[in-house]
């Protein structure tokens, strides 16, 4: 637990050294936000959940695509010698879980900012949001995995994640749309129960297997 | 000269015919296209003019047709007037009254004759009542028993209305998706064998076989979408099942990209091995969750039968089977040709360098 911590704390060090490149994240998300606000001027539910996602989605995956790639061969090599590959990797998957959900958030603020806040039912948007965004979270930590070290790195990285994010995306959706009234549905807990399905399946696999991606 | 390990290739090749052969061959049983007229008052006489598909009105000496309420409730036709193998003109004289409490009754066709059997239209009459009071009286309803009916003959598959004689792409279309499944499972199993072996052979078996796989599953979408163009009017829908299909082949084209980097050869295989265990993780919820929780217009979903009951019956079970056996073995067989290529390959490049 300790070891785990301290790995997440690293990870927030090195983040926070490279100042720019966080800030270019989320100035990324306002840009995108302003973009869609002067292409739309207004915007209806339906369209404002599609593009709260989208816009999470591609931010998400611009931001998560370093996750493993910005630091050296060398260091890796350092903490293969360091760390057993499951405190790495529950911190990596921790703090990767909690920066996309900051993403998700500063989106959020800059699309209520712009083109209002919708919601009807807060409670089940931000339990739908926080299992998605886990899931999202997850796999795109996966898929970084397998995509670096790569010079298409960030083209392997979309192509391999998106159609395993897209399950996800459309419960995702879905939920969000109900949260929004703008579909009724009574069956509403099973799309939450499955979507944390979903991301229980997902994290044993990334466990399971993540001893092996670590080899290299 | 036969050959060590030819004797599956054989008999899929074999069955497979057989499968094409049967599959495109056999009839379809008799069944009714149309009826008319399709709605009728209580106490008219009518002449029902029904067209059959498959019938042999014209040259049975024995044939009867009821219109029928329930297993106590029918009505007898009076004559028989065949016009042609096809055609055929009954006259019914509709009793007085309803045999309850119910405005419109939904009556069914039943034909009876000795080459065809019996068969059913259902809901092939709208019987509503002639005046406004609504008088009920059971037992103008009971007097005609449904006697005896006749067995058909030979081997006929199920005629089924909207799907006609489009019932037998059961064979090819579901059959494919089995066998796609299978073939899944080795791809999977040969993924899990390599990262505890490190064996490159494994790695070649794992590609192979969900190389096949994905083409299977491509085959699958096309004929799907043949037969959705004739049962539903449309080569593609927003159907839930579509939609998993269409993300699931995305995945695993995705794991072909993947395969086909320029890795390095060890690398390149457990990244492969890696990413196609998860997706076969993720295919999980994919084909066997969400689609049972949804609406479909496939059979198995949102209260549709599937596999079971009239839809599945013992005359298409001996081509179905048959027919996933047949695709698989003929997937393993190009899976292994693949393996073999890359197998010299792998060997012819390791030497030069």
């Amino acid at each position: 637990m300790n070891r785990i911590s301290e790995i997440f704390l690293k990870e927030l060090v090195v983040e926070f050294r490279q100042k720019y490149a966080l800030g270019g994240i989320f100035l990324f998300s306002a840009t995108i936000v302003f973009l869609v606000y002067k292409v739309f001027n207004q915007v209806s539910g339906l369209e404002w959940s599609i593009m709260l996602w989208i816009i999470t989605l591609f931010a998400g995956l611009n931001a998560i695509v370093k996750s493993f790639v910005q630091e050296k061969k060398e260091t890796y090599l350092y903490y293969y010698s360091l760390f057993d590959p499951l405190e790495l990797i529950t911190a990596k998957l921790i703090y990767n879980i909690l920066f996309l959900g900051l993403l998700f958030v500063s989106i959020l603020i800059f699309m209520s900012l712009f083109l209002g806040f919708p919601v009807k039912d807060p409670t089940l948007f931000f339990m739908g949001s926080t299992l998605g965004l886990t899931g999202i979270a997850i796999i795109l930590t996966f898929v970084s995995l397998i995509a670096n070290s790569e010079q298409s790195g960030s083209t392997l990285m979309s192509v391999l994640s998106i159609p395993l994010i897209l399950p996800i995306m459309m419960l995702l959706l879905k939920i969000t749309a109900v949260s929004l009234r703008l579909i009724s549905d009574t069956s509403v807990d099973q799309d939450v129960w499955m979507l944390a399905g979903i991301d229980a399946i997902m994290l044993g696999t990334v466990i399971v297997l993540f001893p092996f991606l670590w080899r290299s | 000269m036969i050959q060590k390990g030819m004797w599956w290739k054989l008999s899929g090749i074999i069955l497979f015919l057989y499968v094409l052969w049967g599959g495109m061959t056999i009839p379809l049983r008799p069944g009714i296209t149309s009826i008319n007229p399709s709605s009728a008052k209580t106490g008219d006489t009518i002449e029902l003019k029904a067209t059959g598909y498959n019938t042999h009105f014209a040259s049975v000496r024995n044939g009867r047709a009821w219109l029928k309420l329930d297993s106590v409730h029918a009505i007898k036709a009076l004559t028989w007037q065949a016009k042609n193998d096809n055609e055929l003109t009954f006259r019914f004289i509709l009793p007085q009254t309803l045999p309850n409490a119910t405005e419109v009754f939904p009556l069914h066709l039943i034909i009876d004759n000795e080459t065809d059997g019996a068969f059913v239209h259902p809901n092939a009459l709208f019987l509503s009542s002639s005046t406004d009071t609504l008088s009920f009286d059971a037992i103008p309803w009971t007097k005609h028993e449904l006697g005896q009916f006749n067995d058909h003959q030979g081997i006929q598959f199920p005629y089924r209305s909207i799907l006609n004689e489009t019932i037998r792409n059961t064979f090819f279309h579901v059959a494919l998706w089995f066998a796609m499944f299978l073939l899944l499972i080795f791809g999977v199993v040969y993924s899990i064998r390599y990262l505890s072996t490190s064996d490159y052979e494994f790695d070649r078996k794992a590609s192979a076989y969900t190389n096949i796989a994905v083409l299977y599953g491509i085959f699958g979408i096309l004929t799907g979408s043949v037969w959705a163009k004739f049962t539903w009017n449309t080569f593609w829908t927003n159907d839930v099942k579509l939609n998993m299909t269409a993300i699931a082949l995305l995945i695993y084209l995705a794991y072909i990209i993947l395969r086909g980097m320029n890795y390095d050869q060890d690398k390149r295989a457990r990244l492969a091995a890696i990413y196609n265990i998860f997706a076969f993780i993720a295919l999980i919820p994919l084909v066997f969750v969400i689609p049972r929780m949804t609406d479909s217009l496939h059979p198995g979903n949102g209260g549709n039968p599937a596999l079971g009951g009239e839809d599945l019956d013992h005359t298409l079970r001996m081509f179905f089977y048959p027919s996933i056996l047949a695709l698989f073995l003929i997937g393993k067989w190009i899976a292994e040709l693949t393996i073999r290529f890359e197998r010299v390959k792998d060997h012819f490049y390791l030497k030069k360098s």
